[in-house]
């Protein structure tokens, strides 16, 4: 029982949720209320629907499907809306936002539910419709939307409903934007996509046209394109006055909306819940906005900036505690109290009550500036500026920021302009002297300078030289010269002097310059240094570098030189050196290139100068000019000797004369003596090159020349600087050389007699080495009794007795008579046969010949001794490779009487090849005249 | 100066104050090359020199003698040149080039009718010319929600203003030396248009019959003047006929 009871109590409640979810798999909750609005302001539909409250209460978890229709479109839109249903039993909400105006045309919602757990969908709601504008009647064809904003870059559609009736015919821009249009129906839709609009002025217009023309016909609208704001940067607070605080931001981007359509800007203050009662300015040029008001007690901020247009909104925030944005306003009325070296400065300021710092530039009239900080003083508003010169021009200008909680420096007061007041002058006249001896004592012309760092202190300066003996000083003489003097001459007699030199001002003098002229009875030699030997200096790209051998017993060196040596005033130049010194490069504007200059070093000790050294030398050496001309000349066959007269002096003083260079070359041709250095001239044409290094040297002897030829010869002076840059030459001719002459006759005349000798004793010298050879038909062989064949004589069997007679059967003979001819086929001919385009191939192909052989009568004469043929005739059939075997054989066949005795056999030629060559290979061998060659068979 | 002449397409040559025939789009009628002035290219300077001298002298700012007829005609003439430049200027300029939608044949109220002379017809002038500068200044209002400050089309419509301006002055001078303060008179107001477009093609309405107003009256004075002009040489010859008959008896 038990056990039945708890089966029966674990099958129910499995039934109970089989049943349960087999009841939702086919539940369906269909819309039991439905309705759609319009929003036309944000241009969406609003759809709200319900259904069964049981399936609230169950907190279902539902699907919907909602569709949107338009007038002339299929469904345009589905979408699927989840939901878990609450128990609150709320009607659900969905909004569809149209890229179309709604106004343009009905559209119509249907919506169907299906609970999640299930698979059924319910049945569709039935449609339900808001109405466009174009199921009204209206005046004449409108557009929409009338005026819209849209952001550069996106796109719009717009349509015209025509009146009922009547068809939309044209609807169209007046811009040059890329648009989509639809018409000849009651409603004309146009598409702008990815809108952008050039120009300043950013709006379209829109138009569209019945098919009529009446003023009813028509509708216009418009829309601009702009950018929605930047966000606002460097958005800043602060305050001048601790009354007012004033923000500034930059607005960004120019967002082509203007006037009612331009970004709105409102500041916010947090704390306060308050919008920041001021008014916001902005300037067209910098796009630099801003806003002011009172704080009246409130010191902290919070302040939230919202610029916003028709295309978005962006905030900037900016919290602040007013006492730690000070920006103070800058001094004014500055005025100044002054000595020769402290300047008081005074000024105003609006900021009373904050605590200021402040800053004091001063600037110097050279434009150095320099910063003085003033102390965090209350009301004390001067800075006493110190360590300046005296009767010299200053700028001053004052800044402050707040001494606590420092924000940033006020702008600049206005510049003050102040001169400190005269004091005496500063630091030291240099004095130098030039001393001239006359008559019963010297003139001395005194120069001066004022020494690195003198000031002269004051508005007007004048100089006081004072002079007087150095033994006796009871009657010093005393002259006052003006700041435009810088030298004068006073006699002195012959004892030693000392001269003393002040600047002075209105205030004071300067500290005295002394210098101490010997008596005259050591000056000359003091004066003239002529024992010193002039030493050689060099330039340098900066000056002329002078150096000397330092003694222990001066104090200072004086050097000094003319800077303009060759004039009438040379205008006397000195320099300074302290007593560790032993080299210094002069400088000065008036050195020039090319000119000499001559130094003078001093050594001073205690005010008394002795000459110590003389130095010349140049800024730099120039080429000295044309001095150099060939004033003789020894000539021999192969070498020749330049006699040149020296320089002058006047064109050489460009630089130091260092020495000579020859130039050599032959006329026609190039230069390539030996011992010389190749010389391009600017003709392009090469040169020899001697090189004299002795200023001294007035010859020298080029050798080895060629003789009989023309030759050209310059010689050019040469200094630091180079040489003159053309040259003049000097045309020599050497002599004919009569050891060639010698050769010449040992080389031709004696071959030519010997020569001739030998043409006038001809026929000796032949008989000597090649005798005569006879002719064969006065030969003894040929004195048979004539049978002739024609032209030739035929030796009969009968009438003569041969040596030796052998009969070979024909093939041989043929043989035999074919390496005879081929013994006498020429090398060349042979190669020939090799070489030439008849290729012979096949023997039988080609034997189309331009010679053909024939037959011919020849007598060979074979003398052995000359061993030469005097005719061949070749066979063009014979190969190659025959004819060289059968050269080798020659030897071997020569004189064979069987060989000869072929002809005989006349009446059997095997064929005419054969017969000719048998014709043609008759030789005969005197028998008698064998001894020649030196040979018997 | 002189646009007149140059131009010889329709609508411009007189266009200006003749109504177009064909209502049809036509943006480009008037280009600049044929004389209409560009709303990119400015007058010269020197013409402009000229016009400011001739300003000072048809405007005279803080004279205790009133204006003379002669300077109100001068001005006269030089606003009607000035106004046909800028309605064809605003038309350009804002793309209206239609001539169906701004040269319509109905004239605004205050600025229809010949205008007479004498004090009567100074006063009307005076009038219409107040309602203009009222209708400038909300033409300027709207055009600023369309152009960045500084654009062209505001500087012209400033100028045009100021010009209306000095009529204003020099006509309230004539009449405070007849002994008249002038006043204006109050017209029915008409619903304003809330739409730009609207606003534009108001604009370019009042514009256009400023324009023919203008040229009217300046052809109307120019009339007068040579009339008044012959008179006066009438008279003179006359006058000296009398001086002769004594002489000769």
């Amino acid at each position: 029982m038990m056990n039945h009871f708890m089966i029966l109590a674990v099958l129910l409640p499995l039934r109970t949720c089989h049943t349960a979810y087999s009841q939702q798999g086919s539940l369906i909750f269909p819309v039991t209320y439905f309705n759609i609005s319009k929003d036309l302001a944000l241009q969406r539909l609003l759809v709200e629907w319900d259904v069964d409250k049981s399936a609230h209460d169950a907190e279902l978890a539902m699907s919907f499907e909602i569709q949107v229709h338009r007038a002339d479109e299929a469904t345009v839109w589905t979408d699927f809306h989840n939901v878990t249903l609450d128990k609150s039993g709320k009607p659900l909400h969905w909004i569809w936002d149209s890229d179309l105006p709604l106004e343009c045309m009905s559209h119509s919602v249907r919506i169907r539910s299906k609970a999640e757990a299930s698979k059924i969908w319910s049945r569709w709601s039935p449609w339900e419709t808001v109405l466009g504008l174009d199921a009204s009647d209206s005046y004449g064809p409108k557009i929409f939307p009338e005026e819209k904003v849209i952001e550069e870059g996106f796109g719009i559609t717009l349509c015209c409903i025509g009146r009922k009736g009547q068809i939309i015919k044209e609807f169209f821009l007046d811009s040059d934007v890329h648009y989509f249009n639809k018409t000849n129906r009651q409603v004309g839709l146009l598409t702008v996509k990815n809108v952008t609009v050039r120009g300043a002025s950013r709006h379209v217009s829109v138009y569209c046209k019945e098919p009529c023309s009446e003023e009813p016909c028509y509708a216009h609208a418009l829309f601009f394109v702009g950018r929605p704001p930047d966000t606002p940067s460097n958005f800043s607070c602060q305050t001048r006055n601790m009354t007012t605080v004033t923000c500034t931001w930059s607005q960004g981007r120019d967002t082509y909306l203007y006037g009612r359509h331009s970004s709105k800007h409102t500041l916010f203050e947090e704390f306060s819940q308050n919008l920041v009662p001021c008014t916001v300015t902005c300037s067209e040029q910098s796009s630099q906005c801003s806003c002011s008001w009172d704080i009246g007690q409130q010191r902290i901020y919070n302040i939230t900036l919202t610029v916003v247009n028709a295309l978005g909104r962006k905030t900037a925030t900016e919290a602040f505690d007013v006492t730690h944005r000070i920006y103070p306003l800058p001094p004014f009325q500055l005025w100044e109290e002054c000595t020769d070296t402290e300047i008081k400065l005074h000024w105003n300021h609006q900021n009373k009550g904050i605590e200021l710092f402040c800053q004091t530039e001063v600037l110097q009239s050279n434009g150095k500036a320099e910063l003085y900080n003033g102390t965090a003083q209350l009301h004390h508003t001067s800075i006493t500026l110190g360590g300046l010169q005296p009767y010299t021009k200053y700028t001053a200008r004052v800044r402050c920021g707040a001494a606590k909680n420092f924000w940033r420096w006020s702008e600049w007061s206005k510049t003050q302009t102040i001169r400190t007041k005269e004091a005496a002058p500063s630091g030291k006249v240099d004095i130098w002297r030039e001393i001239t001896p006359v008559l019963r004592g010297r003139n001395v012309t005194l120069f001066w300078k004022q020494e690195p760092g003198f000031r002269a202190n004051g508005r007007s300066i004048s100089y006081e030289i004072t002079w007087e003996k150095v033994e006796d000083r009871s009657k010093p003489e005393c002259i006052s010269l003006s700041s435009a003097y810088n030298s004068t001459r006073i006699f002195i007699d012959n004892h030693p002097y000392r001269i003393t030199i002040m600047a002075k001002n209105n205030v004071n003098y300067s500290l005295p310059s002394i210098l101490i002229i010997p008596g005259a009875t050591g000056i000359e030699k003091m004066l003239n240094g002529s024992e010193l030997k002039e030493e050689k200096v060099n330039g340098t790209e900066d000056g002329i570098l002078i150096s000397w051998e330092p003694r222990l017993m001066y104090d200072s060196y004086v050097i000094d030189w003319c800077n303009f040596l060759m004039s009438q005033h040379c205008d006397l130049q000195w320099e300074r050196f302290g007593p560790n010194t032993s080299s210094a490069l002069i400088k000065s504007a008036a050195f020039v290139p090319g000119v000499r200059y001559n130094f003078r070093v001093y050594g001073s000790a205690a005010n008394r100068a002795s000459l110590l050294e003389k130095k010349t030398g140049y800024l730099k050496e120039q080429p000295p000019e044309f001095c150099t001309e060939v004033k003789n000349i020894e000539l021999s066959n192969h070498a020749v000797t330049l006699f040149w007269d020296p320089c002058p002096t006047n064109k050489t003083d460009r630089g130091f004369l260092r020495g000579y260079h020859i130039y050599v070359s032959p006329v026609q041709e190039d230069c390539n003596l030996k011992g010389s250095k190749k010389h391009v001239h600017s003709d392009g044409s090469v040169l020899c090159k001697y090189t004299i290094e002795n200023p001294e040297e007035r010859r020298y002897t080029v050798k080895h020349l060629t003789s009989n030829t023309k030759y050209k010869l310059a010689v050019v002076a040469y200094t630091g600087g180079g040489e003159f840059p053309e040259l003049n030459f000097t045309y020599i001719d050497t002599p004919f050389d009569s050891d060639v002459m010698y050769l010449l006759v040992l080389l031709v005349i004696v071959p030519s007699l010997i020569v001739a000798i030998c043409v006038w004793k001809m026929k000796w010298v032949k008989e000597c080495c090649c005798p005569v050879i006879p002719s064969p038909n006065k030969s003894k062989v040929l004195s048979f009794k004539e049978f002739k064949i024609g032209s030739e004589k035929v030796l009969k069997i009968s009438d003569c007795t041969p040596d030796t007679l052998a009969v070979d059967n024909k093939v041989e003979a043929q043989k035999l008579h074919l390496q005879s001819l081929m013994s006498s086929t020429p090398t060349e001919d042979k190669t020939d046969i090799h070489n030439s385009s008849w290729d012979y191939h096949n023997e039988n192909e080609k034997r189309n010949f331009t010679s053909t052989p024939t037959p011919q009568t020849h007598t060979w004469f074979e003398n052995l001794a000359y061993s030469s043929h005097l005719a061949v005739e070749s066979d063009p059939y014979q190969l190659p490779e025959t004819l060289e075997t059968s050269k080798a054989e020659v030897s071997a066949v020569l004189y064979q009487p069987q060989y000869y005795l072929s002809i005989l056999n006349d009446d059997a030629p095997s064929s005419p090849r054969e017969a000719a060559g048998r014709k043609t290979n008759l030789r005969y061998i005197s028998q008698t005249e064998m001894h020649c060659s030196g040979r018997r068979h | 100066m002189g646009t007149r002449d140059r131009c010889s397409c329709h609508g411009c040559s007189h266009l200006s104050l003749l109504p177009t025939p064909t209502p049809h789009v036509a943006m480009s009628h008037c280009s600049s090359a044929r004389g209409a002035p560009s709303p990119s290219s400015p007058s010269s300077s020197s013409p402009a020199v000229a016009k400011g001298l001739f300003l000072l002298w048809a405007v005279p700012a803080r004279s205790t003698q009133p204006p003379t007829l002669q300077q109100i005609h001068a001005l006269v003439r030089h606003m009607a040149e000035d106004a046909r430049e800028l309605f064809l200027f605003y038309e350009q300029d804002q793309r209206l080039a239609f001539s169906w939608l701004c040269r319509t044949n109905a004239s605004l109220e205050w600025l229809r009718g010949t205008v007479v002379m004498g004090t009567g017809g100074l006063r009307a002038l005076h009038g219409a010319m107040a309602h203009m500068d009222r209708a400038l200044q909300g033409i300027t209002q709207h055009q600023r929600d369309l152009n960045p400050p500084g654009a062209p089309i505001l500087r012209r419509l400033d100028s045009t203003r100021l010009k209306v301006r000095g009529l204003l002055s020099n006509l309230e001078g004539v009449l405070h030396a007849h002994g008249i303060v002038p006043t204006v008179p109050t017209l029915p107001r008409l619903p304003a248009a809330t739409r730009v477009f609207q606003q534009k093609v108001e604009g370019c309405r009042i514009l256009w019959s400023y324009a023919r107003f203008t040229e009217q009256l300046s052809a109307q004075l120019e009339e007068r003047g040579l009339r008044a002009r012959r008179e006066e040489q009438r008279q003179q010859r006359r006058g000296r006929r009398r001086s002769r008959r004594p002489a000769r008896s």
